[in-house]
């Protein structure tokens, strides 16, 4: 993961305009899911939004540039640094009738509004009956030199408290098609996005304002019969990357890209592993009992007979992320890794 | 910070009724003696080992909880805490079904999901189904006070808590937050003087939680929680300025925990003679009952068929738990998330009650 030009933007710092779709059609993360959200609002009046700095600044990554002038500062709302009743604000809302939208300045920060994420939005459909569309959107994860406040992958924890759906996406397609579905949905919804994606990633995504990609589905990003990588975010781009290389040394990778982490689509994580006989799965949030610890002890569980060889984790020390260069990148797993894992899997 | 006069009621050419007709002072004393009853008689079940879980008798603040709870309208919505059963009585929750929660039965406001005071009624009765974690509705209140404001509705959010709550941080974000929108909700803060074994001058260092108010940007009031005629004139005024868009007001009502935190506690650390005068000069029960038969609304013989007519619900409810089914095993995964249509279907009655 070179340095470049767009980290400073990434981070958060003196970002600049969100931009827009290139000539053909293709959109950024970014653009990708500002369309997801404007769609949304245009088409649902109940729908709106509301974080810190989203209004006439349009947030920290500008996904919310240009919002306040077409919707209004009623629905796109600034709050205080309070992100316990962020969070609240939008469950009461929510429990009204409204279908709101909360963005964290940065997935870190949900820490700070964690009580009211975990016990009141997550438990309170459980014990009552009463349907809670609210979404919470966050940049997180690493890779763009933000050091340990600004680099967190919280997933674990959300996947870990039953109620609510986290969501991970790792394409623009897959990011707009995901909010929008996170939006409609009627149950709260974690949408993780990434930093180091946001401007990064390009591609053609549809402009159907019904254009959905179901919660709770993986998908194949490629097809392979040798060693089946389970991943997601981030960490896809670089699996996609590994298994361009391997293809080369004659080891055929599948990756299966999560896209959403609860709920978990074990069908086509067990698939895969019956048609490849060995898995690595490869996360961005800490190993001990990260994501992957499940996702392993999943396929060991229930995938047993398919497997020639152990289950592999590929995943981040148990530090916080490190801000030297040098240093977060021995942190975080490098294409140089996924390489070596798959291979060594491969010659079980 | 305003602090209400106390003894409106007896005070010579004060309108004592606070502009409510016999029937409504009526249904206040129906009101605090039913509440009274209730935590008499399953404080009593629980020490004969009759009811299982745990029970957070609100004993003595029954003026706070029936007070500001009878200032709201249906359509009001309310966010207690575990303290507060009394006040979601108030709104209306049906006595049967609560004692069914007690006893985790299919019949319970939460189907069994939940017990004891942890209750609330959303869709009938516009009430937060209680969680522990204090002052977690706070936030949520504004939340739906948003709700009100945004559609340009009359109506208004109260949230509940105790003076402990008070130190947790979400209270002030709440505040501020509810101030800086000018959102209709009513804070109210339910002083018994401790939490759990801690007194007020460990829990702050002001002399009053109402003056916080002023540095929110909000009225705070304080009011004697012994005379719930205070109480509810008090919560009223809030609760119409909030509703004509007059934004949000702090109450501090002032009582003592006549129990311990929870029915394990003998609460030893209370001081006997702040308990006993409490008990013998300001319980708001007997107060109340006392001055409707000084002004004539009452007699004895009719406090007494309002005692009876209590007795004779509790029964009924108590009967009604026992022969509510409890939820079938099977159905602890449902109801997760809105997909499967748990909630929104007849849950199974084929628990039985053994
Ligand atoms: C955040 C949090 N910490 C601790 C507790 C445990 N607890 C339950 S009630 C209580 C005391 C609450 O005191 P107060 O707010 O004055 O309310 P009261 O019980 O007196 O009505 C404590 C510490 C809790 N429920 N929530």
């Amino acid at each position: 993961m070179a340095q470049t030009g767009v980290e400073s933007a990434a981070a958060g710092h003196g970002a600049e305009p969100r931009g827009k779709r290139t000539e053909d059609g293709q959109a950024t993360y970014l653009v990708a899911i500002a369309e997801a959200l404007w769609e949304e609002m245009e088409r649902d009046e109940r729908v709106f939004l509301l974080g810190e700095d989203i209004g006439v600044y349009g947030g920290a990554f500008k996904v919310t540039e240009g919002f306040i002038e077409r919707f209004g500062p009623e629905r796109v709302m600034d709050t205080p640094i309070a992100e316990e009743t962020i969070v609240g604000l939008a469950l009461g809302a929510a429990m009204e009738g409204f279908r709101p939208v909360a963005e964290f300045q940065y997935a870190d920060f949900m820490s700070s509004g964690f009580d009211e994420i975990t016990t009141a939005l997550a438990r309170y459909h459980y014990r009552s009956g009463v349907p809670i569309p609210v979404v919470l959107r966050a940049p997180s994860g690493g890779g763009v030199r933000a050091s340990s406040f600004h680099s967190f992958n919280p997933e674990p924890w959300f996947a870990h408290t039953p109620g609510l759906k986290v969501i991970c996406p790792a394409f623009p397609s897959d990011a707009k098609g995901l909010l929008k579905s996170a939006i409609r949905d009627d149950n709260p919804c974690v949408f993780l996005e990434h930093k180091w994606i946001y401007r990064r990633i390009k591609e053609p995504v549809s402009e159907d304002p019904d254009f959905l990609v179901p919660i709770g589905i993986a998908k194949i990003q490629r097809e392979g019969s040798d060693v089946t990588i389970v991943t997601y975010g981030m960490m896809v781009h670089q699996a996609l990357e590994a298994a361009e290389d391997l293809e080369q040394k004659g080891i055929s990778a599948e990756v299966v890209d999560l896209r959403t982490i609860t709920p978990l689509d074990k069908d086509t994580i067990l698939s895969s592993v019956a048609k490849t006989s060995r898995a690595l799965v490869l996360y961005e949030s800490h190993r001990f009992l990260g994501v992957g610890a499940e996702v392993g002890a999943m396929i060991a569980e229930e995938g047993f007979e398919h497997l020639d060889a152990p289950v592999v984790r590929l995943a981040p020390p148990n530090v916080p992320v490190p801000f030297s260069p040098v240093l977060e990148d021995a942190y975080l797993p490098q294409v140089a890794d996924i390489e070596a894992a798959v291979e060594k899997l491969a010659a079980w | 910070m305003v602090t209400s006069t106390p003894e409106r009621a007896r005070t010579p050419g004060a309108d004592w009724r606070v502009g409510l007709s016999d029937d409504q002072l009526k249904e206040l004393l129906y009101l605090l003696k039913l509440c009274r009853y209730f935590d008499e008689r399953m404080e009593a079940l629980y020490r004969q080992g009759r009811l299982p879980g745990a029970i957070y008798s609100g004993r003595g603040q029954e003026g706070t909880h029936v007070g500001v709870a009878y200032a709201l309208r249906p359509e009001d919505s309310l966010f207690p805490t575990h303290r507060d059963l009394s006040a979601q009585l108030t709104k209306g929750l049906d006595l049967k079904r609560v004692m069914a929660q007690y006893w985790g039965r299919i019949d319970g406001y939460t189907r069994g999901r939940d017990g004891n005071s942890h209750v609330g009624d959303w869709f009938g009765h516009r009430t937060w189904t209680v969680m522990s974690h204090l002052p977690i509705a706070y936030p949520v209140a504004c939340g739906a006070a948003l709700a009100y404001k945004r559609r340009g509705e009359a109506r208004v959010a109260m949230g509940i808590c105790g003076d402990g709550a008070t130190s947790n941080g979400r209270w002030h974000e709440a505040l501020n937050v509810s101030a800086i929108h000018q959102l209709p909700v009513v804070w109210v803060v339910n002083n018994n003087q401790y939490a759990y074994s801690t007194p007020n001058p460990l829990e702050f260092r002001v002399p009053t939680i109402a003056e916080r108010a002023a540095a929110y940007g909000m009225p705070g009031v304080r009011v004697d929680a012994q005379d719930v005629l205070e109480v509810y004139r008090v919560a009223r005024e809030a609760v119409e300025r909030a509703r004509e868009g007059g934004g949000p007001t702090l109450i501090e009502c002032v009582s003592l925990r006549w129990r311990g935190h929870a029915g394990h506690d003998p609460a030893k650390y209370v001081p006997k003679e702040l308990l006993e005068r409490y008990m013998r000069e300001k319980d708001p029960v007997a107060r109340f009952a006392s001055l409707l038969i000084e002004r004539g609304v009452v007699d004895e013989e009719e406090v007494k068929r309002v005692q009876e007519r209590v007795e004779n619900e509790f029964d009924e409810g108590y009967r009604f738990a026992q022969a509510s089914p409890f939820p079938v095993p099977e159905d602890v995964t449902k109801g997760l998330f809105t997909d499967d249509g748990y909630w929104a279907s007849e849950p199974s009655r084929e628990g039985g009650t053994g």
